[in-house]
């Protein structure tokens, strides 16, 4: 059954935005199938047991869905189910033809399911979760007209406010299992005694009221429900007045055996109630739109419910309960009432209506009976309820002023009640014709009239023989709720003349008179006095814009989008970081003696620091000499390796850092020139010294942390590592005496392989990002030099331009080309041997590259290319293939990937000649390493002979090479 | 020797933070190879310092202590062409977003 | 002995993206066709082998067994050689990374591909490198792929160029080049004292390590965390993070959806298992840093949603929130909460990689494709870029809007974490673990507590505001062209998710399981340690 309204509600959506009737249809027959079924449930129901259907969804959480049937939720979900169906008659012929009705009959639908998951549901946390669902739905049909403006906003809101609410409980309800050990219902509510005696009983009970509040619009979250009021009328009186605003009623009912009784409860809830009541009603009666005023009725009415829930007698429950259903039945047919009378005058102003009587004698009879039983009228349902409220807020619970004013603010509210009713009835049915109509009234097509009918037949039977109709039901839900506490009740209309009548009768007159007194002033009124001030609505906008610029601020102080800061930040932390262990630890240096100082070793560190110094000190406005001393710096580390017996490291250092360095002056040519910045009164302003000053204290602490880190380190003895097995296996199991190059090609070649990769995505991303270089417009004009060369050549009409470029260069073109072959067999020797000595795929790669880049110098990108094919992307995608094939062909032989194999070769003239697949993969690594080098280089070297163009959108010209 | 290249290794570092604290997108550059020379040694240091020991070993069983902890120098290769390849990529995004945002500031703008 | 195949699989999500990058290397930009074909066939294998290998996992680990495979690279025994390690947790996060993989290569196929040229490859490539990271065993090889999944995003960053993102680039690029530097000497330290890099070993080794030794570890530890949250984002490191995300185009933003998870599984992996030990210093350290630090990163994030103004900022401050969350969940826990976080953490992800391609169809205004191109640097270098108007396969559907509408509030619900999805689920369980933890519960996880709710609330209000704007608001727009290959990844990915939710039981208790291999540490030792190379150690004749 829970599931029916969901297939329902997909099946609507799936219609097409004109199929009315049929998805009139499908929510309708929905609507009663559910009906009938759970009536046909009742019988098990009404003695008294309680039906149970378990479905395992996540029981690692203790959270699996739980249909839970028992009297309360018998008579919820028959509320929700048959007041659905009539509303789903009713909205078939209110919504105007052009409506693309299948949506909202599909969020009707939806809603209608999440409401009875709610009450049906047998889990707390299930609860908390079809609550969320009802917020949800509710939001999209309050925003269902989402073209105007108010509906949007009131969706909003009321999705923010109720969804709040919802987490709120999620989270009080999320305690409470925490206090009962369980989230299964029944469990909970056996758990009472512990619940009160946690610690935690207060904030979850306080938790829970929040949800509870937000849902059924009490003081102070009552502002969401009149805005609310844009949705569509059918979904008013669903909505707001029948199902979801009683949600919270329900948890609050629901749970009141685990949560309620105690002082915190009742005076809170009371308050709350009591409070909402009066204020409730007294803006209902200033309103002029007619749902405006039905909404604060309806506020005023939960607050009656919730006031009689804080008193927490047995017979405040069970007014309660009657009540809710009363409510929901006469308020539900007022609306759709307010409904017709919008849908055939045009307007909803109770200031222009006026007797309307003779032109729809039976909306107006209808209506008049309902909003008779709303005042409490009796031979109506409205009256017994009240009469019961009326007897409860009589008996004393603690002699407090609240318990001692209670009958009289009871009244006072009840008069309210009494007074908005009879001006509702009186100004819109009765009086002379109205004027300024938008269109001419005329009585409403019965199918619309139908659901009201139903409705007042209703109050009408209840009111007569209450004891006939909803005694039973209501019984068994009392039952369900209170157990064997369920005291005894009479529902009959006549007690005697009790005080309860008396007070009634009071409010009667009261609010008559009230009315005959005001009822001009009324219309006069603009906005509500007293509580008109705060209006809800401006607060809450107010509210959320406070947060909203609030957030901006705080994240303008909390975070940056500058780079200096982030690093900044970065290193202090790291420098902590590093920091603390020693502050726990404290700091040693090893016991070791280090190796001996030689003084040429401290010489050239003399130097290196000066170079890193000096760069640092340089790199803003001497960039060349800045660069020429980091690679001074750069040097020293590879002769430093060097000495310390690294020859392959100084080898790979020595020829990336002349790489780099030839990369970074090519790159030198597009920055802009820097003049010094002369700071205003000839001095740098103390914000940048102060900034300098920080900077320059953070590097020193970097440095020193460095420094005390390695030095700690190389003082202590080394440990046992895993190179040892490296060492000993390098050349009997891997075939190689360079250990260094075994590690790399072998015993750790996927870092290798993962290695060259970078390379090559680096490659990748270096020239995709150049075809989109645009050089900044004072560095597109040719250098200097150039351009006086190019005068020279113009000056010359035996000469063409270029031609002194080429000649100046001529000499040392000449040697380079010599050279060219010979640093290739250099970079092919490097890469054979590498697997034995110093070397490897590496460093020949580079080499290799380098004897590329010599060319390009010396002979001009066009001149080369159009020489030597060179398409350095198919070499690094060959150089990755091979590679892989290296490592792929070990899993031929069923080992894993990248084992290796060798053997020596005896050959003829060389000798023993190592051959190991190790040699392969390093191949692989020499195509990859050339490709990629030669792409960055040749990409930044291209940029020099590109015509800059101003549209980058425009698709590619003919290609820029020869 | 061990005190002279933990403060070279210091200086190195000192320098280049400083230098990527400033904010021209050429200094930053300059600054992160400085600083990825100083881990290069660092790590290197990690293996213990050994001066005049064989690179190459022999035939025979080896014994670890005659060498250079291999490990580190393993390490630092690798480490040695990934930071190249990040400085070439800076640098070229340093090109890219100097003809794109006409400044060469590291946040594209000259507001200090 | 020889390997069946199962176990050759271990290695294959490295290496098919791998061969599928270099084979695309081989052929110029104008095959295109070509080029879509492999990287599809690349990425569906890649999800069909880490569904195999889920199931492998989740079959093995039983009655007392360690749940972890180990695959020697090399053939090399460990702590020696690169071992692969594939557990609960590392085939989870391969299965996510797949999944992600495919959908955002879809999506990217409609038209962003081609802003730019070698799309395909860099985007295996990244593949690649996620799945490495999460595959390996070893700290050194960790480095590696961080260094190749981060070239690749660099790459993907900047695909499209343009000033946004060359601009956030530079910073991107700059933050992490130094991050790596951290990284390098976070490793360097701990080999420096304990000898090794292998992590089972270093999880054995590291309780031994004693007396002034101690701070040494601890500092190279600290170094080489602050590398991990920087990845993740954390607060105060994590500002580049949303800005980044932004600039990137869609399909490329949603792959970056699982970034800066992977510095949450380093953090998770690394910490669990070389800090887990029970015995010693290594018993509480660095907990509460992850619990404080994550609370602020919560707390930012939740006021930069507030803040920002554009659906892809609140996307990147989503990414935030959820690092922060699992972050602050993790130190909380201390493991206790690990399946609630994990759960989260596959939701999240999946979630906030919708949202990014979602954003797109939604913010999308006719003419604004952000589609350049430039002159060729080598002969063979043309993409055939174009403005993507003509020939669109797409057809405009009547119910775009409602379809766009209907995604776009799935992604706001299960980011914000509401019923009925699985963003919701993913929350109670963390709650409640929370609330389990021990009866007196502590005043840092209520605040813990009211943090998550608060957050989710914050992303409820952005995205409703902006959703309200775009989706509800009339306007004269025409409406936008939804192809399939768009809608198509979304759709799968909220399925995803909606699944989640349905089976929320079986996927809880994989998680649970998840986060006891994590705490196996004596397990994962062992299987490492003792995993035997095949045959008799190296091929010799």
């Amino acid at each position: 059954m829970l599931s029916l309204p969901f297939l329902g509600s997909l099946l609507a959506a799936l219609l097409p935005s004109r199929a009315r009737d049929a998805a009139g249809l499908v929510a309708g027959g929905v609507a009663l199938v559910g009906t009938i079924l759970l009536i046909s449930l009742y019988p098990s129901v009404a003695n008294g047991l309680v039906l149970r259907g378990e479905i395992q969804w996540l029981p690692s959480l203790g959270l699996n869905l739980i249909v839970r049937l028992d009297g309360l939720s018998w008579i919820f979900a028959f509320l929700v189910l048959a007041i659905g169906f009539l509303v789903v008659v009713y909205a078939r012929y209110y919504m105007a033809t052009e409506d693309p009705v299948p949506r909202f009959f599909s969020f009707l639908l939806a809603f209608m399911g999440a409401m009875l998951g709610l009450v049906l549901s047998g889990n707390i946390v299930q609860i908390a979760f079809f609550w969320e669902l009802t917020s949800l739905f509710s939001f999209l049909l309050i925003g269902y007209w989402h073209h105007n403006e108010t509906a949007r906003s009131a969706a909003r809101m009321a999705l923010i406010v109720t969804a709040a609410g919802g987490l709120c409980l999620l989270i009080g309800l999320l305690l409470l299992g925490k206090m009962a050990g369980s989230y299964d219902l029944d469990a909970v509510l056996a758990a009472t005694d512990r619940i009160h005696a946690s610690p935690l009983y207060a904030p979850a009970l306080f938790l829970i009221l929040i949800g509870a509040c937000t849902k059924s619009a009490q003081f102070p979250f009552h502002f969401w429900l009149p805005h609310a009021m844009a949705a569509p009328t059918p979904v008013s009186a669903y909505l707001h007045s029948a199902t979801m605003v009683k949600a919270g009623i329900f948890v609050l009912i629901r749970l009141s055996p685990a949560i309620a009784g105690t002082d915190l409860w009742h005076f809170s809830v009371t308050s709350v109630g009591l409070v909402t009541l009066i204020a409730g009603a007294w803006a209902a009666i200033f309103q002029q739109d007619l749902k405006g005023m039905l909404a604060y009725s309806t506020i005023s009415h939960l607050g009656l419910i919730v006031l009689l829930l804080g008193l927490g007698s047995p017979l405040a429950t069970v007014a309660a309960i009657f009540h809710t259903v009363n409510h929901a039945t006469f308020k539900a047919s007022l609306f759709m009432a307010v409904g017709i009378i919008d849908h055939e005058t045009g307007t909803r102003d109770l200031r222009r209506l006026s007797g309307l009587y003779r032109f729809m004698p039976i909306t107006a009879t209808l209506a008049m009976v309902a909003a008779a039983a709303m005042a409490g009228v009796p031979l109506l349902n409205g009256f017994l309820s009240k009469e019961m409220f009326l007897a409860e807020a009589l008996g004393d619970y603690s002699d407090t002023a609240l318990d001692q004013a209670m009958p009289y603010l009871a009244t006072l509210g009840l008069a309210f009640s009494v007074l908005y009713s009879v001006r509702f009835i009186h100004q819109s049915f009765f009086g002379p014709p109205p004027t300024d109509l938008p269109h001419q009234p005329k009585e409403a097509p019965p199918w619309m009239r139908l659901p009201i009918e139903v409705l007042v037949l209703a109050c009408l039977l209840v009111g007569i023989f209450p004891a006939a109709t909803i005694g039973p039901f209501l019984a068994s839900a009392v039952r369900s709720v209170l157990g064997d506490a369920t005291p005894a009740y009479s529902l009959a209309i006549w007690h005697g003349f009790t005080t309860p009548l008396l007070l009634s009768f009071a409010a009667f007159f009261l609010g008559a008179a009230g009315y005959m007194l005001l009822r001009d002033r009324l219309n006069a009124v603009p906005v509500t006095p007293v509580i008109g001030r705060l209006k809800g609505r401006r607060m809450f906008e107010t509210v959320l814009s406070i947060v909203i610029t609030g957030a901006r601020r705080l994240e303008g102080v909390l975070g940056t989008q500058r780079l200096q800061p982030q690093l900044r930040v970065m290193v202090v932390i790291v420098c902590l970081a590093g920091l603390l262990p020693f502050l726990r630890y404290g700091y040693m240096p090893g016991k070791e003696i280090g190796t001996v100082l030689d003084p040429g070793f401290g010489v050239i560190w003399i130097v290196a620091g000066a170079c890193a110094l000096g760069a640092a000190w340089q790199a803003k406005y001497h960039r060349l000499a800045a660069l020429i001393l980091m690679a001074g710096a750069g040097l020293v580390s590879c002769i430093s390796f060097v000495w310390l017996s690294a020859p392959d490291l100084a080898l790979t250092q020595l020829l990336v850092e002349s790489v780099t360095t030839v990369l970074l002056l090519l790159g030198l040519r597009w920055l802009p020139k820097r003049i010094e910045e002369i700071w205003p009164e000839e001095r740098t302003p103390w914000k940048v010294r102060l900034r300098r000053a920080t900077d320059l204290s953070i590097a020193l602490a970097a440095g020193l942390g460095m420094t005390l880190l390695a030095y700690a380190v190389m003082t202590r003895p080394l440990p046992e590592t895993i190179s040892r097995f490296f060492v000993e296996h390098a050349y009997p199991d891997a075939g190689g005496r360079n250990v260094v190059n075994v590690i790399l090609v072998d015993f750790r070649a996927f870092d290798t392989l993962g290695e060259i990769t970078v390379l090559a995505i680096v490659a990748l991303t270096v020239f995709s990002l150049l075809r989109r270089f645009r050089p900044a417009q004072e560095s597109v004009l040719s250098p200097e030099q150039q351009r006086f060369q190019d005068a020279f050549d113009e000056a010359r009409e035996d000469r063409k331009v270029g031609d002194t470029l080429a000649d100046y260069l001529f000499v040392p073109r000449v040697i380079m080309e010599w050279v060219f072959p010979v640093i290739i067999v250099l970079a092919l020797y490097l890469l054979i041997r590498g697997h034995d000595l110093p070397g490897g795929g590496f460093a020949a790669g580079v080499t290799m590259s380098i004897a590329l880049t010599l060319q390009y110098m010396a002979s001009g990108t066009r001149s080369v290319e159009a020489r030597l094919r060179v398409q350095p992307v198919h070499w690094m995608g060959l150089g990755l293939v091979i590679a892989i094939a290296t490592g792929l062909g070990a899993l031929l032989f069923g080992y894993p990937f990248l084992s290796s194999w060798f053997r020596y070769l005896d050959l003829p003239v060389f000798g023993k000649v190592p051959l190991a697949t190790a040699l392969l993969f390093d191949l692989g690594v020499f195509l990859l390493v050339v490709g990629a080098t030669a792409v960055i280089l040749i990409a930044i070297a291209h940029q020099s002979i590109r015509t800059p163009r101003e549209l980058p959108a425009r698709p590619d010209p003919e290609p820029e090479q020869a | 020797m061990e005190i002279v290249l933990s403060l070279g290794i210091g200086i190195l570092t000192g320098s280049g933070v400083w230098l990527i604290l400033r904010p021209r997108t050429f200094q930053v550059i300059v600054g992160l190879s400085l600083v990825s020379y100083a881990v290069n040694l660092f790590i290197y240091a990690m293996g213990r310092l050994k001066v005049d020991a064989p690179p190459i070993v022999g035939s025979g069983l080896a014994d670890p202590a005659d060498y250079v902890d291999p490990v580190p120098q393993a390490l630092v290769l690798t480490a040695i062409v990934i930071s190249f390849a990040m400085t070439a990529l800076l640098l070229v995004m340093l090109l890219a977003s100097r003809g794109l945002t006409g400044t060469d500031h590291v946040d594209g703008d000259d507001g200090e | 002995m020889t390997l069946s195949w199962t176990h050759h699989l271990i290695v294959a999500p490295v290496l098919l993206p791998l061969i599928g990058a270099a084979l695309m290397l081989l052929f110029n930009e104008r095959r295109r066709l070509l080029k879509n074909v492999i990287a599809l066939s690349t990425a569906s294998a890649l999800l069909v082998i880490a569904i195999l290998l889920l199931r492998g996992a989740a079959s093995a680990g039983f009655a007392g067994e360690p749940a972890t495979t180990a695959y020697l690279i090399g053939n090399w025994p460990a702590p020696f050689g690169i071992v692969l390690v594939i557990d609960w947790l590392s085939a989870l996060m391969l299965v996510l990374t797949a999944l992600l993989g495919l959908t955002s290569l879809i999506y990217s196929l409609a038209r962003w591909d081609r802003a730019g040229p070698r799309f395909h490859a860099l985007f295996l490539l990244q593949l690649m490198g996620l799945n490495g990271a999460f595959l390996t065993g070893d700290l050194f090889n960790l480095f590696v792929f961080f260094e190749v999944l981060l070239a690749a995003s660099y790459g993907l960053l900047l695909h499209g160029s343009g000033p946004v993102r060359v601009k956030a680039g530079l910073h991107y690029v700059s933050i992490n080049i130094a991050t790596s530097l951290l990284f390098l000497i976070g490793a360097a330290l701990i080999y420096g004292v304990t000898g090794t890099l292998n992590m089972a070993d270093l999880a054995t080794r590291i309780p031994l390590v004693t007396g002034s030794d101690l701070a040494l570890l601890q500092g190279g530890m600290a170094i080489l965390g602050i590398a991990f949250l920087v990845k993740a984002g954390m607060w105060p490191l994590g500002f580049w993070l949303p800005r980044t995300y932004a600039a990137a185009v869609p399909p490329v933003a949603a792959i970056f959806a699982i970034l800066s998870k992977v510095g949450i599984y380093a953090v998770l992996r690394v910490y669990l298992l070389l800090l887990g030990g029970d015995e010693g210093w290594t018993a509480s350290s660095g907990e509460e840093w992850l619990l404080f630090g994550g609370m602020a990163t919560i707390a930012f994030g939740a006021i930069g949603v507030l803040a920002v103004r554009t659906l892809s900022h609140v996307a990147g401050y989503c990414v935030i929130i959820s690092s922060g969350t699992l972050l602050a969940t993790i130190g909380a826990g201390e493991g206790a909460v690990l399946a609630g976080a994990l759960f989260y953490l596959v939701s999240s992800t999946l979630a906030v990689s919708a949202f990014y391609l979602l954003i797109e169809l939604v913010e999308r205004r006719e003419g604004d494709t952000a589609l350049q191109t430039g002159g060729a640097v080598f002969d063979d270098e043309y993409t055939i870029a174009r403005g993507d108007q003509e020939d669109e396969i797409g057809i405009v559907i009547p119910a775009t809007i409602a379809i766009v509408g209907g995604g776009f509030a799935f992604c706001a619900l299960l980011i914000a974490g509401l019923p009925p999805l699985s963003g919701f689920i993913a929350k109670f369980a963390i709650i409640d673990g929370l609330l389990g933890l021990d009866d007196g519960v502590a005043t840092p996880i209520w605040w813990l507590i009211g943090l998550i709710v608060v957050s989710g609330m914050a992303t409820l209000i952005a995205t409703t505001r902006a959703g309200i704007d775009l989706i509800w608001t009339p306007s004269d727009k025409p409406q936008p062209v939804l192809r399939m290959a768009e809608a198509l990844p979304v759709g799968i990915l909220l399925a995803v998710c909606l699944g989640l939710m349905v089976f929320a039981g079986p996927t809880m208790r994989y998680m649970e399981r998840a986060g006891q291999s994590l705490t196996d540490r004596q397990g994962y030792i062992r299987s490492v340690l003792s995993a035997p190379p095949a045959g008799a150690g190296s091929m010799q004749p």
